[in-house]
C-alpha cells in the first residue's frame, strides 16, 4: 500500500475537518479526491504529509509511520500544491533546480532532471522568464514541474488546475497520466467532476471531513438509482406533459427549469424513445434532445442531498 | 545542499526590488538629504560673535575699565573665539546701524553703561549679561576700596586666577564633530534594515508562512539547516550592504569616522546581525501577510532610530537622562553609541560593552526564532 490512512480526527477548535477519514491508495493508481470546497481534501493531504497536527489516527506511507523527519520516506513524494511555490525572485529553470537540489545533491544528476522537468512540462521557450512573466498556466505548469523533477514514486497534486485556461488544463491532465504510465502513484484532489472522471482509477468523495464512496467511476454510478438522464428544449411549459411524462415506466423525477424539461429514469430503463414517442404523438414541438448517463454529480447529489459545487 | 540553498538565496535577496530599496537604495537616499542638511544644523549649533556698537562719547574714551573689559571680549574682525564684532561709532551712525539689523544692539555710556535694541533675542540677552557681570564686578571693587582696601589686591589676584574646572580632551587625534551622530543613527537603522532580510528568509522555510516554505518542509532536508544557510545568505547580503553604505559615507560623501576601520566593520557586523535576527524573530512570531510584516519591521526600526536621535539628535540625551533603560533595550541607540563610543573616547571599555549587548540582542533574538522553528507540524496553515 502506498498511503493508508486509518480512523483520522483532525479539529479545528469545535470544527471537525477530518472525521475518522481512511483511506487506502495502492501502487500504480490515480486516485481522485473528490469534493466540494471545504470538505477537507486539502487537510487530510496535509495531515498525510505531517505537516499538520491530527488528534488521532494512524497514517502510513510506503507501509511506514509518516512522520516530519522521515527524509526517507519524503525522498519519494512529490507534491504540486494548491498556491503556487515557486520563488519569484528565481528564473523558471532556477526555480526547478532549487527545489530539485533539495532532494538531488548531486549536480550532474540534477541538471539532467531538470532538463526532463522542462521538457515534461514544455516551458523550454521560457527557462529564463521570471515567474511574474508568466500566464496562469504556464505557472501552474511550472508549479508542477518544481515538485516532480527528482522522478518521485507518489505524486500529489492538490487542486492544480483552479483558474486555469483550458488548453493549459489539458495539457496538466495529459501530464499526470503520462507520469502514472512511467511508474508514479498519483493522489489528485479536486472539485471539478470531469477532471477526477477522466483521469482517475479510483475515487473517493469526501464531504465534511468524511469519505462517503469510494471506487471506479462506473461503481460509484452503480450505487444510485439513476440510470438514465433525458434533457429536451421546449418552449412552452404544459402542466399535463410533466404528468404525463412522469407516468412513464421507469421515470423517477420530471422538472422543467429554463426551457429544459429533465426527466431522469431508473437504472435499466432506457425512455428515450418513449419521451420521442410521447412529444410527436402530442404534437409538442422541441429543440435539442439528448441522452447522458449519471455523473459524478449525480452520485454526490443522491448520496448528501446537495450539489457538489455547493 | 548547504551551499546551493546558500548561493540561491542569495541570488532571491540580491533580486528582491522592494527589499533592496530599502535596505540599501534607502539609507544612501537618506545619507545624500542628510549631506545636504546638516551642514546648516551644524552652523546653527556654532556660536558666532555678535555684532554691536559703542557709542564713542568722552566717558566711553574715559572709562578704561570698560575699555578694557570690552576689548578683552571684542575683535574688530570677525573671529569666532571672541563674543562681540564691536564698532566704535557716533549715535546717529549706532541708531541706524540697529534700524538696518547691522547689529544686534549698542551701549552708550552715560551715567554707567546702558543698552540699547530693537528687540529681545538670545543675542541680546548675551550682551546684557556682559554688561550685568560688568556692573557687578566693578560694584564689587568700589564696595572693597571703601569698606577694605587692604584686601582689594587680594580681590585682583583672585579676579585673575579664577579656575576652570573644565577641561578639554581630546579625542583620537580627531576634531569632534557633532554632524556625525546622525550618520550614526542612520547606519544603526540601516543595520536594523537587515531585518527584512531576516523575516523573508523565515518565510522561506516555515510551511505555516508561504507555499514555498511548505515545498521546502516538505524535503528531505532538516529544516534548521536549510535555514541556517538561509540566514546566513541574509546576513551576508546585510553586511555587504553595510560596507557599501560606509563605503559611499567616507568616500562620496567625505564623512570623517575616525581612523580605527575595523572597529567600525565590527560594529557594522554586530549591527547587521541584531538586524536580520530581528527580522527572523518578528517572521517567526508574527501570523500574517509579508506586507504586515514589513509595516512591522518598519515601524520598530523608525521608532528606533529617531529614539536613538536620527531626526532629532536631542532625544537620544534626554532619554539617556530620563529613561536610561530605554537606551540600552534600543538596539538602533546602542549601534549608534558603539560609533559614538569609538569616535569620542580613547578607551573602548564604552565600545565594547555596547559590542556584548549587541552579541546578547542577537542570542536572544536567535534563541526566540529557533523555540518557535523547531515546530515541524502545526496546528493549522
Amino acid at each position: 500500500m502506498v498511503v493508508k490512512v486509518e480512523k483520522l480526527v483532525k479539529r479545528y477548535n469545535d470544527l471537525i475537518a477530518l472525521d475518522h477519514f481512511n483511506l487506502e491508495v495502492k501502487e500504480g493508481e490515480v486516485f481522485g479526491l473528490l469534493g466540494p470546497n471545504g470538505s477537507g481534501k486539502t487537510t487530510a493531504i496535509n495531515c498525510i504529509l505531517s505537516l499538520l497536527k491530527y488528534d488521532k489516527g494512524n497514517i502510513e506511507v510506503f507501509d511506514k509511520p509518516m512522520a516530519p523527519d522521515a527524509y526517507d520516506i519524503k525522498r519519494d513524494i512529490g507534491i504540486i500544491m494548491q498556491n503556487v511555490a515557486v520563488f519569484d525572485e528565481l528564473t523558471v529553470y532556477e526555480n526547478i533546480d532549487y527545489f530539485c537540489g533539495l532532494y538531488v545533491t548531486d549536480k550532474e544528476k540534477r541538471k539532467k532532471l531538470v532538463k526532463e522537468a522542462i521538457d515534461f512540462v514544455a516551458l523550454n521557450d521560457f527557462k529564463k522568464f521570471y515567474p511574474k512573466k508568466l500566464s496562469g498556466g504556464l505557472l501552474r505548469r511550472l508549479n508542477i514541474a518544481c515538485g516532480i523533477a527528482h522522478k518521485p514514486k507518489l505524486i500529489i497534486l492538490d487542486e492544480p488546475t483552479v483558474a486555469v485556461d483550458p488548453q493549459s488544463r489539458n495539457n496538466i491532465l495529459e501530464g499526470i497520466q503520462k507520469l502514472n504510465a512511467e511508474g508514479a502513484t498519483i493522489i489528485y484532489t479536486s472539485h471539478y467532476m470531469e477532471e477526477v472522471e477522466q483521469i482517475c482509477s479510483r475515487i473517493a468523495i469526501m464531504d465534511k471531513g468524511k469519505i462517503i464512496a469510494t471506487g471506479t467511476k462506473d461503481e460509484l454510478k452503480s450505487m444510485i438509482e439513476i440510470g438514465e438522464k433525458i434533457s429536451v428544449e421546449l418552449f412552452t411549459k404544459v402542466e399535463h406533459i410533466l404528468s404525463d411524462i412522469q407516468k412513464i415506466k421507469g421515470v423517477t423525477s420530471v422538472n422543467y427549469e429554463n426551457d429544459l424539461l429533465v426527466i431522469k429514469s431508473k437504472r435499466g430503463y432506457n425512455n428515450l424513445t418513449n419521451i420521442l414517442d410521447y412529444l410527436k404523438e402530442n404534437k409538442i414541438s422541441y429543440g435539442r434532445i439528448y441522452s447522458e448517463l449519471p455523473t459524478l454529480n449525480d452520485v454526490f447529489l443522491e448520496i448528501t442531498g446537495k450539489q457538489l459545487r455547493d | 545542499m548547504f551551499l546551493h540553498i546558500f548561493l540561491n538565496r542569495l541570488k532571491c535577496l540580491i533580486r528582491d526590488k522592494q527589499v533592496m530599496f530599502w535596505t540599501l537604495m534607502f539609507p544612501i537616499l537618506l545619507a545624500t538629504m542628510f549631506k545636504m542638511a546638516i551642514p546648516d544644523v551644524v552652523n546653527l549649533e556654532k556660536f558666532e560673535p555678535i555684532d554691536i556698537a559703542v557709542i564713542n562719547n568722552v566717558e566711553y574714551q574715559n572709562n578704561i575699565a570698560f575699555n578694557s573689559a570690552l576689548s578683552s571680549v571684542s575683535s574688530k574682525e570677525s573671529s569666532s573665539d571672541l563674543m562681540f564684532n564691536t564698532k566704535i561709532v557716533n549715535e546717529e551712525e549706532a541708531k541706524e546701524l540697529l534700524k538696518n539689523n547691522k547689529i544686534s544692539g549698542y551701549i552708550i555710556l552715560n551715567d554707567g553703561p546702558k543698552i540699547v535694541v530693537k528687540e529681545s533675542g538670545f543675542k541680546q540677552t548675551i550682551l546684557k549679561q556682559f554688561i550685568n557681570e560688568y556692573l557687578q564686578v566693578t560694584s564689587q571693587y568700589h564696595n572693597i576700596l571703601e569698606s577694605n582696601p587692604a584686601s582689594i589686591q587680594n580681590f585682583i589676584s583672585e579676579l585673575g586666577s579664577s579656575e576652570s574646572y573644565i577641561k578639554e580632551v581630546s579625542s583620537n587625534n580627531d576634531a569632534p564633530n557633532s554632524s556625525v551622530s546622525y550618520y550614526y543613527a542612520l547606519i544603526a537603522m540601516t543595520c536594523l534594515y537587515g531585518a527584512m532580510h531576516g523575516m523573508k528568509e523565515v518565510l522561506s522555510v516555515q510551511a505555516n508562512q508561504s507555499p514555498q516554505g511548505a515545498r521546502v518542509s516538505l524535503a528531505p532536508t532538516n529544516k534548521l539547516k536549510v535555514f541556517a544557510s538561509s540566514i546566513l545568505a541574509a546576513t551576508v547580503i546585510q553586511i555587504l550592504i553595510i560596507l557599501i553604505l560606509l563605503t559611499y559615507l567616507r568616500f562620496a560623501l567625505n564623512l570623517d569616522f575616525g581612523n580605527q576601520i575595523g572597529y567600525i566593520i565590527l560594529t557594522a557586523v554586530c549591527g547587521s546581525l541584531v538586524g536580520v535576527s530581528f527580522g527572523a524573530m518578528v517572521g517567526s512570531i508574527i501570523k500574517g501577510k509579508e506586507g504586515l510584516k514589513i509595516s512591522i519591521i518598519v515601524s520598530f526600526t523608525m521608532l528606533f532610530s529617531f529614539l536613538s536621535g536620527m531626526m532629532w539628535l536631542d532625544i537620544k540625551y534626554i532619554i539617556a537622562n530620563k529613561v536610561p533603560i530605554l537606551s540600552y533595550i534600543n538596539p538602533a541607540n546602542v549601534i549608534s553609541d558603539a560609533f559614538y563610543a569609538l569616535y569620542y573616547y580613547d578607551t573602548y571599555t564604552r565600545f565594547f560593552t555596547n559590542i556584548g549587548v549587541l552579541c546578547v540582542f542577537s542570542i536572544i533574538f536567535y534563541l526566540i526564532t529557533f523555540f518557535i522553528m523547531r515546530r515541524q507540524k502545526y496546528a493549522s496553515i
